[in-house]
């Protein structure tokens, strides 16, 4: 037992019971709250490995922006914060199969490291490679694949917006995605003027369930 | 430092994440799931390239976490403005109302 | 002109070209589709001119061949698409394209008014299309296609008046028969190419190459003995000889062009051809040489006897046809190989010539009967004259071509005696006598149709400028081709370097001959004046017998000879038909010989007689008997059987097993699918619960394994 080994075992601890948390929890918000805290964890086992420069990625886009993302994404659709039920009935199903897949990969991982299969594992001192080895290795031999996921992410940008807007100016109106997506005609100005007055997802959704 | 730890952290993570993808309604809570599994990865990665192999894939497992982490992050937009366009057409972001194809 | 012989594939292209377009299109155009016809084949005899005048001048040439291959089994054998051009085949299309064009063109008025005028014209251009294929095929399958085109061009050609019943027999008869002759044929090609196989050749089919094989002594004497015997039975039905000749006469149940065209001119000449086209394979055995010699010489001395007693003027050439054409088989029997083509050559000519001038006699009086006609000479004076210059050719007449090419095959007879072969002497002797017969019908012909007085029912009138054209370019071709072989000709070129081949060359010879059989037979080879003088001394000194003969030398006796001939036949037909009067015909009191003849030596009869009446009332009496008696009893309690088994079968089987499995496995389909659709419940995260059960399988498996 190092003191590397020490304080993996406490943060792990941490993270894995906040991870357990954020999936049991009965509060919406509490269980992203959770969330956060079991990212921030991962960003100290980060830590622990050596890895500071992916850590701090991890606290700036996780922590940072991510479980922030989910804040807001549980406000913006009316999150029950109350009793409601967060789980469905296939429970027993999740919980069994999630078990199972844990115990034999587990018995797995533990056969290897300590059955010895892999040989002597144990490092004395961790180390990784700086940040100047990751610039390098980014920009010089993976830099198409980088490129590659600038693209996408500009493509989940502009996709994300696609989907998530609402007519341009028109706060309540039924958003022109919807439209596209089922193929429809889109319905005349005076139409949307009329179905302006009430609630505009509940309007929308009913109008939906008439339609073809 | 043994890699064992932080290998079973990682299993246990994914098997949460697993557990949450099945068991949660909230569409919200399906896609942290998600995000905790895509985390279980990385720490899988971090962990063989810097305890298992430091010499031979010292970069790459960190390049590879970091571009998880840049894949995740599109994941989480796209897949919160699905989540926003379901609740405005059905009012509810429940995953088990969603089952128009079904027999 | 080099280049000209790579697209002779184009020459039959054409033809094929304009029997498509004349069916598709010929009933909309004035001339009814003969134009598109007549146009094509003169381009085609324009090409073929071409080519054949380009390996004449340069002869003796290589030969060109040029072939698309393709090779669908695998396992080394490519069939060949191809065209193999050398002299032979230039003397082939120069001699089907021009009497084709010539047929095209006298049909545009003999058929003029006929309701299937533009099937006709789409037929004959069908058929040059077909015999063009045999004649420049490189390989023995696509030959055969060849000749089987034609059997059925000709098929439907004979019996192109098909409403009346003769015509449809007729046409049965000769397909009948001639598709007798292609079965052996076709066994004699496969035998020949089994033996090619053997030489681990990949194209064994390829002519030039089985004659190769064949020059060089590679093929098996078996081989080489079945095979061509079983192609000589072919070469019989479709040459029309003997005993095989019986459908030739019948086929002058078409019109008349077809008959010129096919029956005289082109298709009975295919078989010769083919055996011509296979000669070094043939050179090698002397038994298969004999046989062809004999059955040749039986042909052309029988076959001419025929056209004494006919009265029909189409019958007489048919059977003079069968008699000209036994002198080119037997002609290949004894070593003549460019005089057969020779006589094939200027054959083709003067027969057509004498064909179409029978057409414009009988488009005249409306008969085939020559006691129909006589006195035609003043009514008919152009068709009397090409008429006459093609009987003088026919009867070989001093300086006409029918004169070079006969007496071609009567010094190649004539050399094979020397080198000590009896079929030689027989084709000789035998050939001198058929010459004075074929003197005597012609001249029997030309007594009755052109002297006397007028027999026929109408009015007599001359043909139009089509059908008399080509009668006179006929004419002139029927002299003039025989100069291409004659004492007159260079050394080169003349028609036997044309026909000379990188096998078939000066120093080719005949294997079995070498062994000096001069004395066997008391047969001189000099004996009889005729043949070229130095070949003829070579064969007495017992040295081997050349294949190509060199030009022929002046002979003022054999001259003597023929001319002898010619007065006697000349002089006996004029004193019995001088007066044109047919009730006096000497040939039909001959007795015994004279019912032999007319009962065309019994060879219908003994078919009708050995063949269809004991078929006919034996066979099927004795099997309406059985039948009645026997049969039906077994055929009656088998039917009982099959009932009541299939009662039981319906029962059982139908009802239980098979209606049941039917039925049993779509209420099967609904009970599992009614349970089974509760999987698909649309809830996603069942699907990944199921997903994630799917995974921990798998590594267990893995484990397993490991």
């Amino acid at each position: 037992m190092t003191g590397h080994d020490v304080v993996f075992v406490l943060v792990g601890l941490l993270t894995a019971a906040a991870a357990i948390l954020t999936v049991t929890s009965k509060n919406l918000v509490h269980a992203a709250l959770f969330l956060a805290t079991t990212l921030a964890g991962i960003a100290g086992v980060f830590l622990v490995l050596a890895a500071d420069f992916l850590a701090l990625v991890q606290l700036v886009v996780y922590v940072g922006a991510v479980a922030v993302l989910f804040l807001f994404g549980l406000m913006l659709t009316r999150a029950p914060i109350g009793r409601e039920a967060l789980d469905n009935q296939n429970r027993g199903l999740a919980i069994g199969v999630s078990g199972g897949l844990f115990v034999v990969l587990s018995a797995l991982i533990v056969d290897a490291v300590v059955g010895g299969s892999l040989g002597d594992t144990t490092v004395a001192e961790v180390t990784g490679p700086g940040i100047e080895d990751i610039g390098m290795a980014i920009f010089a031999e993976w830099v198409l694949p980088f490129e590659v996921l600038s693209m996408l992410l500009l493509a989940a940008l502009i996709g994300a917006i696609v989907l998530a807007r609402r007519e341009p100016g028109d706060s309540g109106e039924e958003a022109m995605a919807t439209r596209i997506d089922f193929g429809d005609a889109p319905p005349t100005e005076g139409t949307d003027s009329l179905s302006s007055g009430s609630l505009p997802e509940l309007t929308s959704g009913e109008r939906r369930e008439g339609g073809p | 430092m043994s890699p064992l730890g932080p290998l079973l952290l990682a299993t246990l993570l994914f098997c949460v994440g697993i557990y949450g993808v099945i068991a949660r309604r909230n569409a919200v809570l399906v896609l942290m799931s998600v995000e905790l599994m895509l985390n279980a990865v990385n720490i899988n990665l971090v962990a063989f390239s810097n305890l298992l192999f430091p010499e031979d894939a010292a970069v790459s497992g960190q390049i590879f976490a970091l571009f998880i982490i840049g894949v995740a992050a599109a994941e989480v937009g796209v897949g919160l403005a699905i989540v926003f366009n379901m609740f405005r057409n059905r009012a509810s972001v429940n995953v088990d109302d969603v089952d128009l194809m079904r027999w | 002109m080099e280049a000209l012989l790579d697209y002779a594939w184009v020459v039959v292209a054409l033809p094929l070209l304009s029997a498509a377009l004349i069916a598709m299109f010929g009933k909309q155009l004035p001339g009814g589709g003969s134009e598109l016809g007549v146009a094509s084949l003169g381009l085609a005899f324009l090409a073929s001119a071409g080519i054949a005048w380009e390996t004449f001048v340069n002869s003796p040439i290589e030969p060109v061949e040029r072939a698309l291959e393709w090779s669908p089994l695998g396992g080394g054998f490519v069939f060949e698409l191809g065209i193999l051009v050398d002299g032979l085949t230039a003397v082939m299309l120069l001699l089907v394209t021009t009497v084709s064009l010539m047929v095209h063109i006298y049909s545009r008025e003999y058929m003029r008014g006929e309701p299937r005028f533009t099937y006709f014209f789409s037929m004959l251009s069908l058929f040059t299309f077909s015999m063009l294929v045999l004649v420049v095929a490189n390989n023995l399958l696509l030959a055969v296609i060849g000749w089987e085109l034609v059997g059925l061009c000709s098929f439907l050609l004979i019996g192109f008046y098909w409403e009346k019943k003769p015509n449809q027999d007729a046409a049965n008869k000769a397909f009948l028969t001639t598709k007798f002759g292609d079965v052996g044929l076709i066994v004699g090609v496969i035998v020949l190419s089994a033996g090619m196989f053997e030489l681990d050749t990949s194209t064994p089919f390829n002519i030039l190459e089985i004659n190769g094989a064949a020059a060089a002594g590679d093929l098996a004497t078996g081989t080489i003995v079945l095979g061509m015997l079983l192609i000589f039975l072919g070469c019989v039905s479709k040459s029309g000889q003997m005993p095989l000749h019986v459908w030739l006469p019948d086929a002058m149940a078409g019109p008349t062009p077809v008959s010129a065209l096919i029956h005289a001119a082109t298709m009975v000449t295919a078989g010769v051809f083919l055996l011509a086209r296979l000669y070094p394979v043939m050179a090698q055995s002397q038994a298969v040489m004999a046989v062809i010699a004999v059955v040749g010489v039986i042909t052309l001395f029988f076959g001419g006897l025929l056209a004494l007693v006919q009265d029909d003027l189409k019958k007489v050439l048919a059977y003079s046809t069968i008699s000209q054409l036994g002198y080119m088989i037997a002609a290949l029997g004894v070593g003549g190989y460019t005089a057969s083509m020779f006589h094939l050559f200027t054959h083709g000519f003067f027969k057509a010539l004498l064909f179409l001038g029978a057409g414009s006699l009988i488009h005249a009086v409306h008969s085939n009967n020559m006691s129909d006609m006589g006195g035609m000479a003043r009514a008919m004076p152009h068709t009397f004259w090409t008429f006459i210059v093609g009987s003088l050719a026919l009867a070989g007449f001093p300086l006409t071509a029918g004169f070079f090419s006969k007496d071609e095959i009567l010094i190649a007879g004539d050399i094979w005696a020397g080198a000590g072969f009896a079929t030689g002497a027989l084709v000789y002797w035998i050939g001198l006598a058929a010459a004075f017969v074929t003197t005597f019908y012609m001249a029997r012909v030309c007594f009755l149709v052109f002297a006397g007085e007028n027999r026929s029912h109408h009015p007599p009138h001359e043909s139009g400028k089509q059908m008399v054209g080509p009668l006179m370019l006929l004419a002139v071709l029927s002299i003039a081709s025989g100069y291409l072989l004659s004492p007159f000709s260079p050394d080169q070129p003349n028609f036997e370097t044309w026909m000379a081949t990188p096998i078939l060359d000066e120093d080719a010879t005949f294997p079995f001959t070498e062994d000096g059989a001069t004395e066997a037979t008391g047969v001189q080879g000099d004996g009889v004046q005729a043949g070229g003088e130095v070949v003829a001394v070579e064969g007495a000194e017992g040295g081997p017998v050349s294949v190509l003969h060199g030009v022929p030398s002046w002979h003022p006796d054999l001259l003597a000879i023929v001319l002898g001939i010619f007065a006697v036949a000349i002089f006996l037909a004029y004193r019995f038909y001088g007066r044109g009067v047919p009730e006096r015909d000497p040939t039909l009191r001959m007795g015994p010989v004279s019912t032999a003849l007319v009962n065309k030596y019994g060879f219908d009869a003994f078919g009708y007689r050995f063949i269809v009446v004991p078929v006919r009332d034996t066979l099927s009496r004795w099997a309406t008997y059985s039948s009645n008696h026997w049969l039906d009893g077994i055929v009656g309690g088998v039917g009982r059987a099959t009932m009541s088994v299939a009662q039981s079968t319906y029962r059982v089987l139908d009802q239980r097993v098979i209606d049941g499995g039917v039925n049993g496995a779509a209420f099967s389909a609904a009970w599992w699918s009614e349970r089974l659709k509760r999987i698909q419940s649309g809830d996603v995260q069942r699907y990944a619960g199921a997903l994630v059960a799917g995974v921990i399988v798998l590594i267990l498996a893995f484990i397993a394994v490991r």
